[in-house]
């Protein structure tokens, strides 16, 4: 089980964080977030570290991610080709965490797994790409093991994409799903590869439930 | 007591069938010259899942390696013998 974060109110290290996210608080009232909670269990809050995941269909995903779960920190898992360019530096001192999609290392594994166990909640996007069309492409494991190492769940989120700018943010957030009590903190290939599967097919229900 | 090379491929191999037994053949049957990606099919998750496999039964610590670090079996035995030494 891991531990709660501590640092809920105030922290030093999460000073560049919190400050991006109260200067774009008015996002917010522009947005108007509708959530919809699949179930009852699906609205308890997330306590302690978890991996939040969602599609990926625009670069204001993350955002809308933060929206989607207010009431925490959510660090990212961004691409080295992101991380590279100017805003790079915005999100590095947000402490973001860079990856190389075509060699991930284990430094960053490890420092994901670190964080997650402190209690942190890291968002991802595990289809590791913007769908241009809407549509949500497979997912990479990644964020099984992940979860496995680190003992904490795996929360799906779903955002719809928007047709206009003005239309109204809904977000549907799903049941939390934790790979070690389905397969124990030792799973095969082929347990990985069944539980990043049925994540999206978690992902790709949710958004049955808008409307 | 250090182990030979044998010993460490046995192992690597009993790793390999407990987190793969659907290839046991292939990887019972492997070598030093066995490919990772194209022989057993390994992807970059299980890459890193078997690097964490191996450091909790040899009991040594990888330094920063990345999923290209290794292409054979035989350059993972050459990374943990010197681990061992």
């Amino acid at each position: 089980m891991s531990k709660p974060n501590k640092a809920r109110v105030f922290s030093l290290k999460n000073t560049a964080h919190d400050f991006v996210w109260l200067t774009g608080a008015p996002v917010v009232f522009w947005q108007r977030p509708k959530i919809i909670y699949t179930s009852e269990k699906a609205k308890e809050k997330i306590r302690g570290g978890a991996l939040l995941i969602a599609n990926h269909t625009g670069i204001y995903d993350p955002v809308y991610m933060m929206l989607g779960v207010p009431y925490r920190r959510q660090f990212f898992i961004i691409s080295e080709e992101v991380m590279d360019k100017p805003v790079g530096a915005l999100f590095k001192a947000c402490r973001c965490i860079r990856i190389d999609r075509n060699n991930p290392n284990l430094a960053t594994f490890r420092e994901i797994i670190a964080r997650l166990k402190s209690g942190e909640v890291i968002s991802m996007f595990p289809e590791g790409h913007i769908s241009h069309d809407d549509s949500t492409s497979q997912f990479k494991s990644g964020m099984v093991l992940m979860a496995v190492r680190s003992g904490v769940p795996i929360v799906p989120m779903y955002i719809k994409p928007k047709t206009k700018p003005t239309e109204r943010l809904t977000i549907v957030l799903g049941e939390r799903v934790s790979v070690t009590e389905l397969y124990g903190e030792h799973p095969t290939f082929a347990q990985i590869d069944a539980a990043t599967k049925l994540l999206y097919e978690r992902e790709t229900e949710l958004s049955g439930f808008i409307n | 007591m250090l182990m030979t090379r044998q010993e460490i491929l046995d192992k690597l191999k009993e790793i390999l069938v407990a987190a793969d037994s659907g290839n046991k053949a292939i990887t019972e049957s492997c070598s030093e010259q066995s490919r990772l990606k194209e022989d057993f099919g390994l992807n970059s998750v299980n890459i890193l899942y078997m690097v964490i496999a191996i450091e909790e039964a040899f009991g040594i610590y990888f330094d920063d390696v990345g999923v290209n670090s290794f292409s054979t079996v035989g350059e993972v035995i050459d990374y943990i013998e010197g681990k061992l030494r």
